[in-house]
Formats: structure tokens, sequence, C-alpha cells
């Protein structure tokens, strides 16, 4: 009796804990939510910004590192060949690639005199090959750029006027899919023209974009002199610079009208990858500055960034309890069956809806859905994007997210084990 | 440029309100829960009242006439009283997110009692009218304690579904400490749970479906479904 007492204890307490997990979840996921969409109403008519046109073109470099990027980098250099900016430097780095791409760089850049090129034989990474182009660099301004990317020829044009505000150390661009082909990429795709244009324009609005996206993102050269340039021992080094930018007390703004194209990981192992790196890093790089967090002379992006990760951490481990309830809970059905001679099509069509059998919880659940659904349309509305376009980027999303709830397990593991993430 | 911060605070409120409104129609929905078992009560209780009217009318002017009438009535009452004892079971589950389970548990009890009366009334009224319908007793309990007796639920639940009009399935919660319930266990020898009494027949652990039929086809052959 006893044991049944403890028993029923336990699963009493465990209980109320989930509750009280989902509650809390909900919460936070709500209230983000409906910061977000309330930020898109307020500044919706100035999600697209209008600058008075340039007078003067100061000098701008644009930084390319590159490692084994044969198959991608004569249409990076062709995207910035067709630039129409009038002051412009190129420099690409060869960081020890194994493949072509150093000859497909040399052949490419003939008889191009406002492109340099750096031939590194051996590996260093990409801060540090970044660093070593921002240190020969000329512009008053530099642009970091992924070798899988392409720019839009109008890039520079649009986002230097955002440097009139002195106090601007970075200008992030909007990042969009490659051709996206199948349902993953073009999940990632929606998750891209969300994560990494829209919403970084809001944060912007609150000054508090946290990361400076690698596919493209201006810098004022100043500014990274300052700071010191990139940290070479970050595995996700734009989203690090960005928090010495606002330690420096700079702001990084968004450009969204401006757009650079970016090829994403093939496979899906190459995608796991790409996020594992992510997601370690960005851990790493917390707990690098957890000094900012909190601290209020750092404005909302001292708030954000714990904000933001305490609930991709909560979420996840209600994701997972909730998973294993669910798993459990259809395992336990479906062994029912077993003494009924697994008759499973009788009771499917025996099934009655009745909305009073879902409780609070479930209806928690279902708003959070509908409210991410919410945000994406109008998300969509905001960046001026067709949802015709969209449609299976927005059907696949949910199934993504649990991808990335495996993902993200796998980082925190990583991170708290120590393990070194490398960058490919 | 930049947004003022009291958009955090209108956020804030916002998000409260949200909470407050959901936890209304929480409130609502368990209202709405509670008002269904009670309507379903009022409807056993009448027929209970009906029952024990034929009951009388078979004392007082043969059997013949109320048979007839009773028969048609047992077939309706057994479907509903299996549903909701289901029911209740489902509306516990749905709201024991901070076990508030008390009215449910309450309901069981008074559910429970009122089921072996009309227990003792059928067995009572089937003996006189001869029906062929089959009377099965459920033993069980909480399933956190016995993961059996889900097992056990399910497949008498498949039963009813398929052959509601020729069995008459009653539940009994041992958990509830009902001393009718506790008497009719210790009569019929009920010694583990889940348990099935099957026209007097014991049969205690888990029993399967194909079990079920045949013990009610060799027990009481005269039952439609063995046909």
């Amino acid at each position: 009796m006893d044991k049944v007492y403890k028993s029923r204890r336990k699963k009493r307490g465990m209980n109320i804990a989930y509750n009280l997990l989902v509650y809390f979840v909900w919460f936070l996921s709500t209230y983000y939510t409906i910061v977000v969409m309330l930020s898109l109403f307020l500044k919706r008519k100035e999600i697209f910004e209008q600058h008075p046109p340039l007078k003067q073109h100061p000098l701008v470099s644009i930084i390319v590192p590159a490692f084994n990027e044969e198959a991608s980098i004569a249409g990076t250099i062709q995207s910035l060949r067709e630039l129409n900016y009038p002051n412009y430097e190129v420099i690409i780095l060869n960081d020890g690639s194994k493949d072509k791409t150093s000859q497909i760089v040399k052949s490419k850049l003939k008889g191009l005199s406002n492109f340099r090129f750096i031939d590194n034989k051996k590996n260093k990474g990409k801060a540090a090959c970044l660093n070593q182009g921002i240190a020969v660099a000329k512009g008053e301004f530099f642009g970091c750029m992924d070798a899988d990317s392409i720019v839009e020829p109008d890039i520079i044009k649009k986002t230097i006027p955002y440097f009139r505000n002195s106090k601007v150390g970075a200008v992030t661009v909007s990042v969009e899919t490659y051709k996206p082909k199948g349902i993953l990429q073009r999940v990632i795709d929606l998750e891209y023209v969300l994560g990494l244009s829209l919403f970084l324009k809001i944060f912007s609005f609150h000054n508090a974009v946290f990361v400076t996206p690698g596919p493209f993102t201006m810098f004022r050269s100043s500014v990274a002199n300052e700071i010191g340039g990139f940290d070479k021992e970050s595995i996700t080094e734009d989203f690090e610079i960005a928090f010495r930018i606002h330690k420096a007390g700079y702001k990084i703004r968004n450009c969204i009208e401006a757009k650079v194209h970016t090829i994403i990981p093939p496979t899906f192992k190459g995608i796991y990858v790409q996020r594992k790196r992510w997601y370690t890093g960005s851990l790493q790089t917390i707990f690098q500055h957890k000094n900012m967090l909190f601290r209020k002379k750092y404005g909302v992006f001292a708030f954000l960034i714990p904000f933001n990760y305490s609930l991709i951490v909560f979420g996840l481990v209600l994701f997972l309890y909730a998973s294993y309830l669910g798993f459990s809970k259809l395992f336990e059905n479906l062994l029912h069956f077993r003494y009924t001679d697994y008759n499973l099509f009788q009771r499917l069509f025996d099934w009655h809806f009745d909305i009073l059998n879902y409780g609070q919880v479930n209806m928690l659940s279902m708003t959070v859905f509908l409210g991410g659904i919410l945000l994406m349309i109008f998300g969509l509305k905001a960046a001026k994007k067709s949802f015709a376009k969209k449609r299976f980027g927005m059907l696949g999303y949910p199934f993504l997210f649990i991808l990335y709830q495996v993902f993200c397990l796998g980082s925190i593991i990583a991170f708290l084990r120590g393990r070194k993430v490398k960058w490919r | 440029m930049e947004i003022n911060k009291s958009i955090f605070i209108i956020a804030f409120l916002i998000t409260l309100f949200l909470l407050m409104l959901m936890l209304l129609i929480g409130s609502n929905m368990n209202n709405q829960r509670y008002k269904y078992i009670n309507t379903k009560f009022s409807e056993l209780y009448t027929s209970f009242n009906e029952m024990q009217t034929f009951f009388l009318m078979a004392e007082t002017f043969g059997d013949e006439m109320a048979c007839l009438t009773f028969e048609k009535k047992l077939k309706e009452m057994d479907k509903s009283i299996w549903e909701l004892a289901v029911k209740i079971d489902q509306y516990r589950i749905a709201t024991e997110e901070f076990q508030k389970d008390k009215y449910y548990l309450e309901q069981k009890r008074a559910f429970n009692e009122n089921e072996i009366f009309y227990l003792t009334l059928l067995k009572n009224l089937n003996e006189r009218c001869s029906f062929d319908q089959s009377i099965i007793l459920f033993f069980y309990q909480n399933s956190a304690d016995c993961k059996k007796c889900d097992d056990q639920s399910f497949v008498l639940d498949d039963i009813n579904k398929q052959y509601d009009d020729d069995v008459a399935i009653f539940s009994f919660d041992m958990d509830l400490n009902i001393s009718t319930a506790e008497l009719l266990k210790e009569y019929y020898n009920v010694d583990k749970l889940p348990c099935i009494v099957i026209e007097n027949g014991t049969f205690c652990g888990i029993r399967s479906k194909d079990f079920v039929l045949k013990k009610l086809c060799e027990l009481k052959p005269s039952n439609p479904l063995c046909d």
C-alpha cells in the first residue's frame, strides 16, 4: 500500500511539474509572439525604409573567405562583379582549400583591378581569415560575405545609407536561400525569410539584433577595428561579434530591402552539422559574454538573449517530455489492440470528436501553434512575400521544428560535455 | 526610430489577459463537462425510476406486460450506462491538470452505487422475463496501479461497441471503497484485478476479446451474438 501511495504521489508530482512547465512555456512563447506582432504593427510602415540617395560614395571593401568552395565561388564572384556601386574593392581569401577554389578564383579575377586574391595555403579558420581581410581592407566600410552566397547588385547602395547614423556599427541584410529545392530547403527558406530577415528587422527597432549573418553583413571599419575584429576562437563568429558591437555601445541595424541569396547544405547531414555548430557556438558565446546578460545598459539585447534561449531550453524540455508522454500513450493504446486481434480500423471509424475531452493544457498548446501560424502569415505579409510560394515551407515547418529540437538537444549535450564542435 | 519600451509592458498585459481568457474558457469547459455528466445522471435516475415502476408492474400485473416495455428500456440503458462510465473517466483525465478530480470521484461513487442498484433489478427481471442478454461485471482500479485494468477496459469497450444490444457491462472502481461493490467482489471471489464476471463465472487477470466472447456463448448460448 505504501508503494502504491508513493507511486501515486510521484505521479501527481510529475503531473503538476509538467503542467507548470506548459503554462510557463506558453507564457514565454505567447509573450514573445505578442511583442513581435505589436512591433510589426507599430512599425509596419518602416519595415522597408526609404533613405535619401548617397551624394558621396565612400570606398567599400567586400571580404570573402573561401574554403573548398569550387562549386559556388564563380557565382559569388560574378554577383560581386555586377554590383552597381562605383567605389568598391573585393578581397577574396583562400583558407587552405583542398579543391580547385584557388584555380577558379585566379581564372575569374583576370583583368579585374578592384579584386584581390590572398591565397592562404594553410587553413586558419573563417574568423582568422576575415581578420586578415579586415587588416588589408582600405574601405571605410566592409562587407563580410560567404563564398557560397550571391548578392543582389544594389546591396552596397542600400546598406551604406544606414551608416549616416554614426552609432551604427553594422547593417545586416535579408538572407534568402538560393533556388530552394525539395521540402527541407523550402522550409529553411521560410525560416530565413522570417528568422534571418524580418525578425532581425523587428529586433533592430529594439536595438537588439543579436547576429550579423555570415552570408552578408556590412560593417563600419572603425568599429570592427575598435573591438578587435572577429574572435578567431569562436565557431559562430557572426553571433559573437554582435555581442561586442553592443558592448562597445554601437547599434546593429537591418536593411530588409537588400538581399543576399545563400546556398543551403544540400544534405540532411550537412544541415545537421551546420545547426549543431550554430547552437553549440551560440551557447559558448552566451557563456563567454554572460556578464552582459540582464544588464540594463545593454538595453533589450541583454534581456532578449536569455529570454530567447530560456524559451528554447524550456521549450525543448517540454517538447521531450510531451513527446515521451505522447509516444508512451500511443504505444499503450496500440498495445491494447493485442487483446482484440488488432481491429484498428473498426476503432478508427468509431472515433467521435468531443472538444470537452481536451483539457486546458491541450488548449494552451493549440494556441501556441495558432500563434505560430499567425506570426508566419503576418510575417510573410510584412516581408511582402507570396504565400503561394511559401506554402510547402509552411506545411513542412512543424516537421523541421521537431528536427531542430533534436539538433538543439545534441548541441546542448555537446556544450555541457565541453566537446569541441568543428566549423565543418 | 526605436520602439518605446512600454511595448513590453503592453505585451505583458495582453499575454496576461489571454491567459485569463484561456483559464476562463477552461473553467467554462469544466462547467460544460459537469453539466453533461449531471444531465446524463438525471436521465439515468429517471430511467432507474422507470425500472422500479416496471418492476412493481411486473409484481402487480404479471411479467408479460412489464417485460415487453422493459426489454426496450434495458437496451437503451446498457448503452448509456457504459458510455457515461467512459465519459466520466475521459473528462477526469482531461481535467487532471492539477488533480482537481474531487467532483469526478464523487460522481463515480454515485454512479457505481446506482449501477449496483440497476444490476440487482436487471438480474431479477432478466430471469423473470427470460431475456437473452448477457451480464458482465468488471472490477478494476486506477490505471497507475493496474496497467492491465486499462487493457481489460479497452477489450470490454470494444465488445460493448460491437454487441451493444446483447451485452450489459457494469464496471466497479475498487479504489472508491464502495461497500456494496466490496460485497459483490467478495461474493464473486474476486482475488486480483482486473477481474470480470461473466454470467456468474469469475475470470481474474486480463482476458482477450475472443476469450470473453467464447465464455459468453458457453455460459449463455441463447445470446444472439453467439449465432
